[in-house]
Formats: C-alpha cells, structure tokens, sequence
C-alpha cells in the first residue's frame, strides 16, 4: 500500500479485529495473504522463529492452564504478521506525515515524531543487538541464559543515552514544541480496496455472527 | 604460523575489495586512506564477513581476535570491571595497563572514547592471541596514549599482529607494510625495504628519504636517528 494514511489506518482496524476474536484474526490473516507481499515483508527467519517460538510458547502454558491457547497462537500470529508488513512497508517520515495530517502540526508534529523516534530506535536496537553479537563471538561469549541479563541491562542503558543525547541534540537546535511541515501522499486505487476490506474483519470480530446467520436462514 | 589471502574479492554496492599475500608471523601495518577497505579487510580476515570469491586460510593459528574500529561496539558489560572479565581477564591487571585503576566499578559508557580504546586494546593484547588484528587501534588516543599502545603491540611476544590505520604521526615498530587504496590491497613487503616505495608515508619517513636518509623502521625515532646519522 503506497498511501500511508491508509496504510496505518488498514493496520488500526485489522490489530482490533484480531485481537477481539479469532474469526477477526483469521479473516486477518486471509487480508493479509490477499494485500501485502507476504513473505517479502516478513523480517530474517532467524527473528521471525524466534518471535512465533515465544508466542507458541505462552500459547502453549495458556493451553495447559485451560486457557484459549489455540485462539492467543492465532490472534497474536495475525498480529505479528500485520506490524512485521506495516514496520517493513513504513518509510522515514510517513508516520510523522501522518501524524500532522491527522492532528495539524501541534499536537501532530510532537505524537509523529516520538512514533518517528520509536521506529527509528527500532532499528538501532536491531543494529546494536547484532554488535554484541559479534562482540560475544569475538570474546568467545557463547550465547545464553548467564549472557542475557547484562546484555539487556547494556542495551537499555544505551537506549536510555541514545534518548538523552536526542533531547539534548533537539534542545541545542532550538526545538521546543511542535514543527511545520506539509506532508504529501500519494494513493493507488489499490490501497481504496484494500482498506475497505480491512473493515471485514472488524464487522466479523464485532457482529453477533450467530443473530446474522439466524436472520439469514 | 601464517594467514594466507587467496584472491579475495569482497563486493558490496559500487565498492569491491579485492587482495592476495601472506601475513606471517610479525607485526603488519595496513594503511590507507579512511573509506579505502580497510575495516572490510579486517572483518574478512577476522571472517566475519564471507568473501564473495577467494578464501582467507589460516595455517597453525589457534586463536584469533578482531579490535573493532568503534570500542563501544566490545562493550557486553555494565561496570568496567565485569567488561574486562567478559574477556576472560583479570580486571586488576588491565585496569592497571589500561591507567584505569578504581574505574572498575564505572558503567563502561562512562570512560571517554579514548580510555575506553586503552581498555578494549589492553583486554586484546592480554589475550595474546595467535592472530590479531586492530582495526584503527591508535583513534581517539592523546599521543601519550599512543605511544603507550605502540608500547603495548611492539611487546606481544609471539603471533601475527595486523593494524589497519590511517595513523600518520605515531606507529609502532613493524615487520612489514601493506597499502589499502580503493579496495586494492598491495604488499609493499618488509621493513625497512618497504619504506621508499610506501605511498602513504608518514610526512616525517618522507622528508627523511628526501634527505637521503634509510630509516631502519617506521617510527618517529627511527626516522631522527636515520637523519642523525646522515648528517653526522
């Protein structure tokens, strides 16, 4: 999808649609298969195991507990698949286009840039988790349950000094509130279909099924 | 003990690296230009990165370690003192070498570039590896640092030590020089036949062989000495 209004907006509806039922996330999964480019959008399989291996897990302990493990595997796969499209298909400055569209460019500007910070560091986390990676190989660290707690302790810390050095960096530009910028988007007739379809699976989380069928037969 | 390139060629975008020698036993310096291929160079021998054709080999090396360019980039530890034994060191004794005793218990983001390149560069010499190889090991140092960190290299007993710096003011004592020049790596042979036909000199080895003067090494020292003795 080009235009990211209707971008954000498909991705608004389909995460309520599977997270409120499993039908909503089925159907979800079925957009997803019909409107994004699947597995071009899907992150290295390395990540993807790793995230699908944490989900089955607590789908697994919810299961054994009697819970709805099958429908949290479902509903939170539906979702993983959805913010894996949106974060590979979402370009630098979108959301902060987005944003000031939406909100003008008070209010807009400051909520479109902490979403544009948060997506940024998302990245930087990526980069600075495959450094100590290396770092470990290097130092012959292997890696494992010892190693993850002062990996993690180091890698918040350094988020923490990334933030402030940001807010500093802002500060020394003379930044206080809000910005002006005039955001452009561009739509394909495409992007109009897919998002109306996005509101299927909403309707189905949403609707009385049963009361519809009856009213039906 | 040795390390042999086997017509390396590394693409990546419009750049392409490409090299063929041996490294044996004895300090190397690879210098060139920033952005010359240098810090691929390093990760390729160090085989973090995979050459596109051609192979790295590796003969009688039991160990091997790469000095990042970034020493951020070795921190896995939050104190000091726990960064230095993620290397498998005693903190007291780097920390000693390092000239950062009673830091241990500081977060290490808290020691300025250069000290943190003192400890990251003490912690890879006291590991004394078969092979290692420093990339930029003298940035961010003060010239006593550096002069220290030649001290620290020039002292390593045994092994392969390759350096990969733009450095121009001080190095160590070496047994041989490389050039990087847009990702073509040339061998300029051993020290002190190599010095007349390295490009990229420091200006002070140049101004010595203008002056009709043979430097014995690479070194500021070297360099006084050579003049001294031509002009009597």
């Amino acid at each position: 999808m080009q235009d990211p209004r209707l971008r954000l907006l498909a991705a608004a509806f389909l995460s309520l649609a599977a997270f409120a039922s499993t039908a909503g996330a089925v159907a979800t999964l079925v957009w997803w298969l019909f409107f994004t480019p699947r597995t071009k959008a899907l992150p290295r399989p390395g990540v993807l195991l790793s995230l699908v291996a944490m989900i089955a897990a607590t789908a697994l302990l919810s299961a054994w507990g009697g819970g709805p493990g099958l429908s949290y595997l479902i509903r939170m796969t539906a979702l993983l698949l959805l913010a894996t499209w949106v974060y590979a298909e979402t370009a630098e400055g979108e959301v902060l286009g987005v944003a000031v569209w939406a909100l003008g460019n008070r209010v807009g500007f400051e909520i479109g840039l902490i979403a544009e910070m948060g997506l940024t560091d998302l990245a930087v986390i990526r980069q600075e988790i495959e450094q100590m990676r290396v770092a470990m190989a290097l130092k012959g660290i292997r890696p494992g349950v010892r190693s993850i707690v002062p990996l993690a302790v180091t890698l918040i810390v350094t988020q923490i000094r990334r933030a402030d050095e940001i807010a500093r960096l802002l500060m020394v530009r003379g930044y206080t509130i809000g910005g002006r910028i005039c955001p452009r988007f561009e739509a394909d007739p495409r992007d109009v279909l897919a998002s109306i379809m996005a509101v299927i699976p909403v309707l189905l989380s949403t609707l009385p099924l049963r009361d519809v069928f009856i009213l039906v037969g | 003990m040795r390390v042999d390139l086997e017509d390396l060629v590394f693409s990546r975008g419009s750049f392409t690296l490409r090299g063929s020698g041996t490294f044996g036993a004895g300090v190397h310096l690879v210098s060139g230009p920033v952005g010359s291929g240098k810090s691929t160079l390093a990760l390729l021998l160090a085989e973090l990165l995979r050459p596109g054709t051609g192979a790295v080999r590796r003969h009688d090396v039991l160990s091997a370690l790469l000095l990042l360019q970034f020493p951020e980039h070795h921190i896995t530890c939050p104190t000091v003192a726990e960064e230095v034994r993620s290397w498998g060191l005693a903190p007291d004794d780097v920390l000693l070498r390092a000239d950062l005793l009673r830091r241990g218990d500081d977060d290490p983001f808290h020691l300025s570039r250069g000290e943190l390149r003192r400890l990251t560069l003490a912690c890879a010499v006291m590991r004394n590896p078969d092979l290692l190889m420093l990339d930029e090991p003298f940035s961010s140092l003060d010239c006593v640092a550096k002069r220290e960190a030649c001290r620290m290299i020039e002292g390593r007993g045994a092994g392969i030590t390759i350096i990969f710096s733009h450095e121009r003011a001080v190095l160590p004592r070496v047994d041989a020089v490389w050039e990087m020049e847009d990702g073509a790596l040339t061998a300029r042979g051993s020290v002190p036949d190599a010095i007349p036909s390295w490009r990229h000199a420091p200006p002070y080895l140049a101004y010595a062989l203008r002056e009709g003067a043979r430097p014995e090494n690479i070194r500021l020292s070297d360099a006084r000495e050579a003049l001294c003795r031509t002009r009597g």
